[in-house]
């Protein structure tokens, strides 16, 4: 089994105890508080349904409907707008700023370290957004008549958790291009593996629109393996990408370990730093 | 594993071929590597890796499979005999065979096929719990998911003896549609049983699926055998397995693509002009 070193020869940046770059509420902390976020509003908005789908949710033009189920879909769409451009605009400004500044080792692992919180999320997310409202989706459209596009199923679903796939994935680019340059920096390209990934969530998207454009013409309800449907599952795996994401950043780790060994041979605590 | 020192051991005559000694440099070699102090790895990053990766492994195998056949994994009385067995093998196939290519390139893990059984297993079951069971009323007993874990584990089991993937994928699909069929027949063989429902012998799934009405589709008894298959009788099933078997290693290699060519193959790749 690997070890940590128990001496640090590149302890430039002091940290509290249980707080370091790779201690578990230190810098892996956003692993769990990330996917928490989005496992906590997804477990609210089920437990909110619980009460409501089956009474006020099952009628589309009644005036509970647009109190309710309607306001929250533009609650979604307006949150959902505000909070991925309040965050990328961040990403970028702060980026640019800080792009350039060489850090030492210690702050390069934290942001690695961050970097796999965010990709955490993701995972999460998506399992959200691809697994547990689908299985609602189907319950609930084989068995209630469907009247509108926005049904209690797909108001959480398509309009919450999918865009938030968009604004994570994008965000999670706009992290490694600035916080992690010599991973993701602007002069290498843009990266397949972010490529993949982003096109799996913004191509789910549009897709929502030929799903309901399809469930508009043909009454499908019997069969939820529709071929209209499978676009949902091509395009989803074009999110194997994330795998590419955690080689790339570990490879970079083994490279950080051979900088410190390489600098600890030749040069000594100093070099190690730079 | 044999080790150097075991040449000639306390004088006893005891001693090995240049392959074993060679065997022995080779083990301590990689045991070494294992147990290099690094400066910043540790198991830590298995544990995220692992973890985090689980919920988008088991949300993808959900999804591929919720798409492709999840009518006939919804209810009993749609598990029958034609298509069950072709689709849902075939569906469910695909992210593990992604995930063996993963595991086996990385780590030599002959473990992507049940590491995705068991990724799903936990999502496909709340999903039915909440959504089904808890949310429309279905009992459980109606609505259950279908197992791949004896089936993941044969697929495996198979890489591990032949380390081939095309091997894998004519022998191992095989034996995946049947270890899939065998280990969930245990579970739909009561639902099998004829039972009398208004002076007609049905099995008790077909009386669940008229009990239990989907009220969004046709409401009718399903005849799922037609044409001349029917009067194959009891081998009608097989007939089906065999042919779910040949469509399993399409879905096997469905599989290998999305684990070479939008998973390892991104690695490090980027796009210099877009």
């Amino acid at each position: 089994m690997a070890q940590v070193a128990t001496t640090a020869p590149d302890q430039a940046v002091e940290s509290k105890p249980g707080r370091g770059p790779i201690d578990w509420w230190g810098g892996h902390r956003l692993t769990f508080v990330g996917p928490l976020i989005f496992i906590v509003i997804a477990a609210a908005l089920r437990i909110w349904m619980q009460g409501n789908a089956w009474t006020i949710g099952i009628d589309a033009s009644s005036p509970g409907f647009t109190k309710t189920y309607r306001m929250l879909f533009w609650s979604e769409i307006t949150s959902s707008a505000v909070i991925g451009f309040w965050w990328w605009t961040y990403l970028i400004n702060k980026g640019r700023k800080i792009v350039d500044e060489e850090v030492p080792h210690e702050v390069e692992v934290r942001r690695i370290a961050n970097f796999w919180g965010l990709v955490s999320t993701i995972s999460v997310e998506l399992t959200i957004m691809a697994s547990f409202w689908p299985n609602m989706d189907g319950s609930w459209h084989q068995t209630a008549v469907r009247d509108t596009a926005l049904t209690p199923a797909h108001i959480p679903m398509f309009f919450l958790f999918f865009p938030f796939g968009i604004i994570l994935t994008v965000g999670t680019y706009l992290y490694g291009r600035y916080w992690l340059p010599k991973v993701y920096g602007a002069a290498m390209g843009f990266p397949w593996s972010f490529f993949l990934l982003i096109s799996a969530s913004v191509t789910e998207m549009m897709q929502v629109a030929m799903n309901e454009w399809g469930h508009s013409l043909w009454i499908t309800e019997e069969i939820f393996a529709a071929p209209f449907h499978w676009p949902f599952v091509l395009y989803g795996w074009l999110a194997a990408g994330i795998f590419a994401l955690w080689a790339e950043t570990i490879i970079r780790l083994l490279g950080i370990e051979a900088e410190i060994e390489e600098a600890e041979s030749t040069g000594g605590r100093e070099a190690v730093v730079a | 594993m044999p080790s150097g020192n075991a040449v000639d051991e306390g004088g006893r005559g005891m001693t090995t071929t240049e392959e074993q000694l060679e065997q022995a440099q080779q083990f301590e070699r990689l045991k070494a590597l294992v147990d290099k102090p690094y400066r910043w790895i540790d198991r830590k990053w298995d544990a995220v890796f692992w973890i985090s990766a689980a919920f988008i492994v088991g949300a993808a195998c959900d999804i591929t499979k919720l798409l492709f056949a999840g009518d006939w994994d919804f209810w009993t009385d749609w598990k029958d005999r034609i298509w069950w067995p072709i689709l849902t093998p075939f569906a469910l196939v695909i992210i593990g065979s992604a995930l063996q290519y993963i595991q086996w390139l990385a780590w030599r893990f002959p473990t992507g096929m049940t590491y995705t059984a068991i990724c799903l297993w936990p999502l496909a079951t709340l999903g039915r719990w909440l959504q089904w069971g808890n949310f429309v009323h279905y009992p459980m007993n109606f609505v259950w998911p279908t197992t791949m874990v004896p089936a993941g584990i044969f697929a495996d089991w198979v890489l591990f003896k032949t380390k081939s993937f095309i091997l894998t994928s004519v022998i191992g699909s095989a034996v995946f549609a049947f270890g899939w069929w065998v280990s969930n027949y245990v579970m739909i063989a009561p639902f099998l049983q004829p039972a009398q429902w208004m002076d007609r012998i049905l099995t008790v799934a077909d009386i669940q699926g008229i009990s239990f009405i989907h009220s969004q589709t046709p409401e009718y008894l399903r005849i799922v055998e037609h044409g001349t298959l029917r009067s194959f009788l009891g081998e009608t099933q097989y007939v089906a397995l065999v042919f779910g078997a040949t469509v399993t290693v399409a879905g096997y290699w469905i599989g290998q693509f999305i684990g070479r060519m939008l998973a390892i193959w991104p690695i490090g790749r980027f796009m210099k002009k877009w």
